[in-house]
């Protein structure tokens, strides 16, 4: 699946001297919304280009993702979508490894 | 050392209009390990941009990465420092060092070209277009090849198919479909294009018919070995009967074709429920 979206933001940004984060699926066990390779990009502002599985797990790789772009540390996330939320099993049920960086020009 | 820029507008490049490339990410490596996690390395056919630091294990990713692009494979991958590939979960974790490196193959949209804007043309190309692929659809009678037929976006091209398909360029990510009005245009079709690298080249028909399609060219000298990798009939079996679910039988052969699979249902491969039973 091309990525152009988020290769194009993330040419963008570097013209314009911007650091960005980006997410990358690792691995994935089990049921994920998206399999490995799939990509989020997030900007200083906190906007986005691109998705690493909608509702699930997003937001808190997002967070990860604007530490990083503070503290600069590359980590991996493990987003576990196995455990109920508010009484509701997640619909997933998977388990996802993210790798989130900061890069810049 | 390439920047993150360069790497940018590489993959930028390689994702719009090729050529196909392997990124190599490092995502992860045990402490001992001396690779900086995030290195990025973009491996062409024929070149590097960006570098893991040399040495074995850069070796090894090199040749992983470079096979890994006729399979448009994204992986991520565990490598020891001295370059071996370690399959398996088990072996990971007993494994000392580890370095894990994601492997993916960035290319444009694959291209589905369909030879025939009828009925089953229409529907391969709508199909092939919610895929996410580029659609090009030939047909030489303008009623079947004219935008307003189209309700999606696809290249519509008509004219003499065989003029047509010299013309239209293709390369092992482009798959062709083809579903005419009758066996002698598509013998000819098939004519133009079964010696060219597509992808995937499939040809609808009964058995006896494209059989003797395919006698006629070996007859006529096109390689016998390209002939035997034309997808004819056409399809995975799965029953299919209207225009639509011919559609759905013919991507399912090109989504099998593109990534690999067992084209059985997934319930086949574990029966839970039949075998606590006994």
């Amino acid at each position: 699946m091309p990525h152009d979206e988020v290769f194009e933001a993330m040419s963008t940004a570097f013209e314009g001297g911007a650091p960005v984060a980006l997410a990358t699926v690792a691995q994935t066990l089990g049921s994920t919304p998206r399999k490995t390779g799939a990509k989020m990009l997030v900007r200083e502002d906190g906007s986005f280009v691109g998705t690493i599985g909608g509702g699930c797990g997003e937001a808190e790789v997002w967070q990860e993702a604007m530490d990083t772009l503070e503290d600069g540390e590359a980590r991996m996330v493990t987003v576990d979508l196995t455990e109920p939320v508010d009484g509701e099993d997640k619909i997933c049920g998977g388990v996802m490894r993210i790798f989130v960086e900061k890069l810049e020009a | 050392m390439a920047n993150s820029a360069e790497i940018a507008r590489a993959l930028l490049t390689s994702a719009r209009e090729g050529p196909a490339l392997a990124s190599c990410t490092v995502m992860g490596a045990t402490d001992d390990v001396d690779v900086a996690l995030g290195a990025k390395m973009l491996v062409y056919a024929d070149r590097l941009l960006g570098d893991l630091g040399g040495g074995p294990l850069e070796t090894a990713v090199i040749t992983f990465a470079r096979d890994a692009i006729p399979r448009h494979l994204v992986q991520t991958c565990a490598f020891t420092p001295s370059g071996e590939l370690v399959e398996g979960r088990r072996a990971i974790e007993a494994a000392d060092a580890i370095v894990e490196v994601l492997v993916e193959v960035v290319e444009p949209a694959a291209t589905l070209l369909v030879v025939g804007g009828g009925h089953v043309g229409l529907a391969v190309g709508q199909l092939g277009a919610m895929l996410g692929m580029d659609v090009a659809i030939i047909d030489d009678r303008e009623d079947y090849a004219n935008a307003e037929r189209f309700p999606y976006e696809a290249q519509v091209i008509c004219g003499d198919f065989a003029e047509e398909l010299k013309r239209f360029p293709i390369d092992a990510n482009t798959y062709i479909v083809l579903v005419s009005r009758g066996h002698k245009v598509d013998e000819l079709a098939l004519r133009t294009v079964a010696e060219r690298g597509a992808g995937y080249v499939g040809m609808i028909g009964s058995k006896r018919r494209t059989r003797t399609v395919l006698q006629h060219l070996a007859e006529d000298g096109v390689d016998r070995d390209e002939l035997d990798k034309v997808f004819t009939p056409i399809g995975l079996d799965i029953g299919a009967e209207t225009p639509e679910e011919i559609a759905v039988s013919v991507l399912g052969e090109i989504i099998l074709v593109r990534r690999g699979g067992g084209a059985q249902p997934m319930s086949e491969y574990g029966r839970f429920l039949a075998t606590t039973r006994r």
